[in-house]
């Protein structure tokens, strides 16, 4: 018991666990060497520069391609605008001690999460107004309010949970200050819950950006036209190439949500991962 | 000199658990009650029954002449009178030290901007940390923190402070500095409730020293009877295993 001689544990010789790294590094660099080559290999590369990537389609798209992007911009900005306000109301609903507004959140949640967008932006494009009898101002706003619901329940049960992780002294500090409810709410429990649901609300966003494509079911005039939908109609509107257009918006779309993400992390940087530093 | 808290017959129960089985004290205006006893006894509960953070089961409580427990009582309003002080300090992390110490003024008392502030300011100077308005809580010791955590109390100009345990989160070395503070603001006249286990601050600062244990008062009077010299068994034991911790006493 006493004695300070080790045996080590018999078995066969291995390799040193730097050597097993480096081998591992190997293989894994030769399978992805194997599958770039494969794809490169395996492409026709004169028809995909004739189909897909075409610059005499480009230059045809490229003009209607500045007012498309906006249009994408403003339907995901106003859907967005409906969703966090509605999300928020629908969260604080949750929390509520009004047993049926706890009933009446959840039921939205899992309605809306449950059905595809697509359904919903048909109901708001022709169902909504025959059965209310309104007629939306503007295709934006049709949009908005559609993917917005949607939105909103996907974003209550993150803003509710971003909301209950705020720690319990805190509401207790304001509430002993004399401070109401909603004064702490508003003061001290939200603005603390907004750091923290940051990265989940910017994954809602990206998500909304694309979901803004499902426009097209609504019959749009040209000037409404959202990237995916002007991508449709140039891909019916040039004798060859038109699938470059799909690229085109596709980069597109990557200028809108690769800056929000690197907005997020900014903000996060910003807001300091205790609080504030 | 009229009572500024009035306790009597108070219950508390979480659960199938009573933590408090019936509590009856006052405490008078200008006094500072010090209550002691091990963790469990109720101490904390007792002090947040006093600004109904916690909701008694049973008992009146009234608090500068309002009965607390009366359900239709503005709580709010009574709040406003009662400053607090928790062991967590509780700052609020996305603002600055300043604004921790001007946001109830402004929300509750509708103070202008520069009058909170000019408040604020005063506070904090007699806590020792004017310095530091525009730091952020993270960027500042347990001590300091704490310390925050009394002028943003004061601000507010209290009738009567509660202090949950306010050094019991702290590093042992920054203890010294918020005892102090609480110490001048007794030397003020404060009327105060504090919850701890600093038995030398308890002899030295209190007027009254309240055992309690397993969720009733066992014991109070000065602190020179309480703490010097314990009529009861059980404050005896307590005191033993708080001031001589290492020693193994027999009873």
């Amino acid at each position: 018991m006493t004695s300070p001689s080790v045996t080590m544990p018999p078995g066969r010789a291995r390799m040193s666990p730097r050597k097993r790294a480096r081998y591992s590094r190997v293989v894994q660099y030769g399978v992805l060497v194997v599958i770039v080559v494969a794809v490169v290999m395996g492409t026709d590369w004169s028809n995909m520069r004739e189909q897909v990537f075409n610059l005499e389609a480009v230059q045809k798209m490229a003009s209607d391609v500045p007012y498309a992007f906006v249009n994408t911009v403003k339907y995901t900005a106003s859907a967005f605008a409906v969703a966090l306000a509605l999300g928020l109301v629908l969260a604080l609903m949750k929390l509520s001690s009004v047993r049926l507004y706890r009933i009446v959140a959840t039921g939205y949640v899992e309605f809306f999460r449950g059905v595809p967008a697509l359904l919903v932006v048909l109901a708001f494009a022709y169902i909504v107004p025959v059965a209310f009898q309104v007629r939306f101002s503007s295709v934006t706003v049709t949009i908005a309010l559609a993917l917005g619901m949607v939105s909103a329940a996907y974003l209550a049960e993150t803003l509710r949970a971003g909301l209950q992780a705020v720690p319990k002294g805190q509401v207790e500090a304001a509430r002993s200050l004399g401070m109401t409810s909603g004064q702490t709410m508003r003061s001290v429990v939200i603005p603390q819950a907004f750091r923290m649901v940051l990265p989940p609300v910017t994954n809602e966003i990206v998500l909304l950006t694309k979901d803004t494509s499902l426009i097209y079911v609504m019959g749009l005039a040209v000037p409404d036209y959202d990237l995916t939908r002007l991508a449709r109609y140039t891909l019916n509107n040039v004798a060859v190439g038109g699938l470059t257009a799909f690229v085109v918006v596709g980069i597109a779309y990557l200028m809108i949500t690769i800056p929000l993400s690197a907005l997020t992390r900014w903000l996060e940087r910003k807001t300091g991962s205790k609080g504030h530093v | 000199m009229s009572a500024v808290v009035e306790i009597s017959g108070l219950r508390k129960s979480f659960g199938e658990r009573e933590v408090l089985k019936g509590i009856d004290l006052a405490v008078a205006q200008g006094e500072v009650v010090c209550v002691i006893g091990p963790s469990g006894s109720g101490k904390s509960t007792l002090l947040r029954c006093v600004n109904l953070l916690e909701q008694p089961t049973g008992g009146a409580v009234s608090v500068l002449g309002v009965e607390v427990t009366d359900p239709d009582v503005d709580i709010d309003r009574v709040r406003t009178h009662v400053g607090m002080v928790f062991q967590q300090f509780n700052l609020f992390p996305h603002r600055t030290v300043l604004e921790n110490c001007t946001m109830a003024q402004r929300k509750v008392l509708r103070r202008g901007a520069s009058e909170a502030e000019e408040v604020a300011r005063r506070n904090l100077e007699q806590v020792g940390l004017a310095d530091r308005a525009d730091s952020h809580p993270a960027q500042l010791s347990g001590g300091q923190q704490q310390r925050v955590a009394i002028a943003r109390a004061l601000s507010m100009d209290p009738a009567l402070m509660l202090f949950d345990e306010p050094t019991s989160a702290l590093d042992p070395e920054l203890v010294g500095d918020v005892l102090s503070v609480m110490r001048d603001l007794a030397e003020a006249g404060m009327t105060m409730i504090v919850v701890t286990h600093e038995m030398a601050f308890a002899r030295e600062v209190a007027d009254r020293v309240v055992f309690m244990d397993d969720g009733q008062i066992v014991e109070q009077g000065s602190p020179d009877h309480v703490i010097g010299n314990p009529g009861e068994e059980r404050t005896r034991t307590f005191l033993a295993r708080v001031l001589d911790p290492t020693h193994h006493h027999d009873a």
